[in-house]
């Protein structure tokens, strides 16, 4: 179990991480959710020790290890670059960890040669072992770091947006390998994107870092359906988050979240007055295969996404810049107090 | 259209340049074989080797003496070795500090740089001042010695400096990440990456150091390097024996290119693939 207690990171001026509260538990894939410079990469750069909290501690099973050098923590990295040894064949960037680490390297030649080609097998590159590093492709590239790293049997194995260099299709495939792969092994995975999709599919867990805190760490259909606040709820994108005061019928006031494929729309003045109801103009649509997003601008200038299914559609035939009524069931809203 | 004109033009232009470049090598070399009553100057009475032989010491004795250049040639090598050695590591080394923002880094990288810009003649003659205040023999493996690896140090740290900024730091972590020692990562996976500028900067340490002149002259002593000494043969008389030893000492420095040559293309070529490695 991997626990970070008040962790803190500053660069000068720019506050990093603010006192970040997270654990991993054992035998967990864990996804954690961010913006591109939400401090994400600095989280797992402080876990793995490249570099130290100016504050707060990071533990493994209760026993500290900020502080200690990286080569004696035993947690895997995969970087987002692969970070392959260019000098070495795939064979030996594999049985690299083996035979050079420095807690019980292993010098007998046959079983690191037996080992490596578990690991290959592991990750299916089975006889690719003599290949150049620069002979194999970016896919082939990110198993060969994963089973770099897997072979040395870290506490836990960080990776840094892992499927971030890979195109769409080889993304997906690789999506379900790394879950499986970790399956097999038992071992922790914490696994950084700041894709919502990759972090709701991989995930047993999900944890949303924002504003250099964890706002929210739940699993993938409960965080989905319930975002605990503003800051969850924006990274999920698919809720429309707007102040409560739009609305024309309701009593509420706040910050108050519905999510896309939960609004309907109405010609203007003709919403239902059993639902919460607001007025706002069509500007755009698009469209992306089983699903089409419209984009609604309110008084206020907040943006409204609204998601319709292909096989099931409920719009309206829109005309762009035209003012509609956009309502919702009232049970569908989620009311989050304090700033948003 | 202007190509057509542009371009034979620079290829004339550069072919002169290279000419002009050459030009006092290729007159050396030409008349290095002169017959035994020729002097250093056209025209070549006969074409013969003599004078190589006469270097090599192979002929009967004649009345021109024998280039003194045997002992000053290897103490000019092993001088140029010791500075090899010694600049490479120092500059790898430093290169290597440079690498994290330290407190008064600014400072000590000019100071670095700082001995490849002052006039030799001035370090020089300030070495030989200070070692005889504080009373040290002069000599070529004291303090010629440490004048050259100040000289050569700089450029071997600048080649290294260059090197380190190209180079990948994830895949040290990469190294550390997997249990292994610092030591070992900057074994297994650092050096030979940056092999190709650790070659580069002996290359030019060892040629600096070869046939430095100005800082030598001062901190000698009573042995001479090969620069020295062969400046010493010019006060006497100019015997084309002198042109035959540059003949030689060329094609040492072309090996010594070809070396060099062969070992940068054997590690550039991997390290062309991995920048292959962004592209996925």
């Amino acid at each position: 179990m991997l626990t970070l207690s008040r962790v803190s990171r500053r660069y000068g001026e720019t506050i990093a991480l603010d006192g970040v509260d997270f654990v991993v538990p054992e035998n967990t894939y864990m996804s954690l959710l961010g913006a591109s410079g939400a401090g994400k990469t600095t989280l797992l750069r402080l876990i793995a020790g490249f570099e130290e909290p100016d504050q707060g501690e990071i533990s493994i099973n209760g026993e500290r290890i900020d502080g200690q050098p990286t080569h004696l923590r035993d947690i895997g990295f995969v970087f987002q670059n692969f970070a392959l040894f260019p000098h070495l064949t795939v064979a030996q960037n594999v049985a690299f960890g083996l035979r050079y680490r420095t807690n019980a390297p292993l010098t007998n030649e046959t079983e690191i040669k037996d080992r490596t080609e578990e690991a290959l097998e592991l990750v299916g590159l089975t006889g690719f072992g003599h290949r150049a590093v620069s002979a194999i492709s970016g896919g082939q590239r990110q198993r060969v770091a994963l089973a770099r790293t897997l072979i040395c049997e870290p506490r836990i194995v960080l990776l840094d947006e892992p499927l971030g260099a890979l195109d769409a299709n080889l993304r997906s495939r690789m999506c379900d390998e790394l879950k499986a792969i970790r399956e097999r092994l038992g071992v922790s995975f914490l696994h950084v994107t700041g894709s919502e999709t990759e972090a709701l599919t991989m995930g047993d867990k999900v944890a949303v870092l924002a504003n250099g805190r964890i706002m929210q760490t739940d699993a993938p259909d409960t965080l989905f359906s319930h975002p605990g606040n503003a800051d969850a709820a924006r990274h999920l994108n698919a809720w429309n988050i707007f102040d409560a005061s739009l609305c024309r019928t309701s009593a509420l006031d706040g910050m108050i979240a519905v999510r896309f494929d939960q609004m309907d729309v109405s010609a203007a003045g003709t919403g239902p007055a059993d639902r919460p109801t607001l007025a706002a103009k069509y500007l755009t649509g698009e469209f992306n295969g089983p699903t089409a997003l419209s984009f609604f601008r309110a008084d206020d200038g907040t943006l409204f996404q609204i998601v319709d299914h292909l096989s099931q559609p409920r719009l309206p035939d829109l005309v762009e810049g035209q003012r509609y009524d956009l309502h919702f069931p009232p049970q569908a809203l989620r009311q989050f107090h304090g700033a948003a | 259209m202007e190509s057509r004109v542009l371009r034979p033009v620079l290829a004339i232009y550069s072919s002169i340049f290279l000419l002009f470049l050459y030009g006092p090598m290729i007159v050396l070399a030409i008349l290095s074989f002169q017959s035994v009553d020729g002097g250093p100057q056209f025209p070549i009475r006969e074409w013969s080797t003599y004078w190589y032989q006469h270097l090599l010491g192979l002929t009967e004795t004649s009345r021109v003496s024998q280039l003194p250049v045997g002992d000053s040639l290897i103490r000019s090598i092993v001088l140029a070795f010791m500075t090899t050695v010694v600049s490479t590591v120092l500059g790898v080394m430093s290169a290597e500090a440079f690498r994290i923002k330290f407190k008064g880094s600014g400072p000590a990288f000019y100071l670095i740089i700082l001995g490849m810009m002052v006039p030799g003649v001035l370090v020089g003659l300030g070495m030989a001042l200070l070692s005889n205040t504080i009373g040290i023999g002069r000599a070529w493996w004291g303090t010629s010695f440490v004048l050259h690896v100040v000289y050569t140090y700089p450029f071997a740290f600048l080649v290294m400096l260059a090197i380190f900024n190209r180079f990948d730091r994830t895949v040290e972590e990469a190294a550390l990440s997997l249990g292994v020692s610092p030591a070992q990562t900057f074994r297994r996976v650092t050096f030979p990456i940056i092999f190709p500028g650790v070659l580069s900067a002996m290359l030019f340490s060892f040629t600096l150091s070869y046939d430095e002149f100005s800082r030598t002259l001062f901190t000698a002593g009573r042995d001479l390097t090969l620069p020295l000494s062969i400046y010493g043969t010019f006060s006497v008389e100019i015997y084309p024996n002198i042109f035959a030893f540059g003949v030689l000492t060329t094609l040492f420095s072309f090996t010594l290119l070809v070396v060099y040559g062969l070992l940068m293309k054997r590690f550039t070529s991997k390290a062309a693939r991995f920048k292959g490695q962004e592209d996925g």
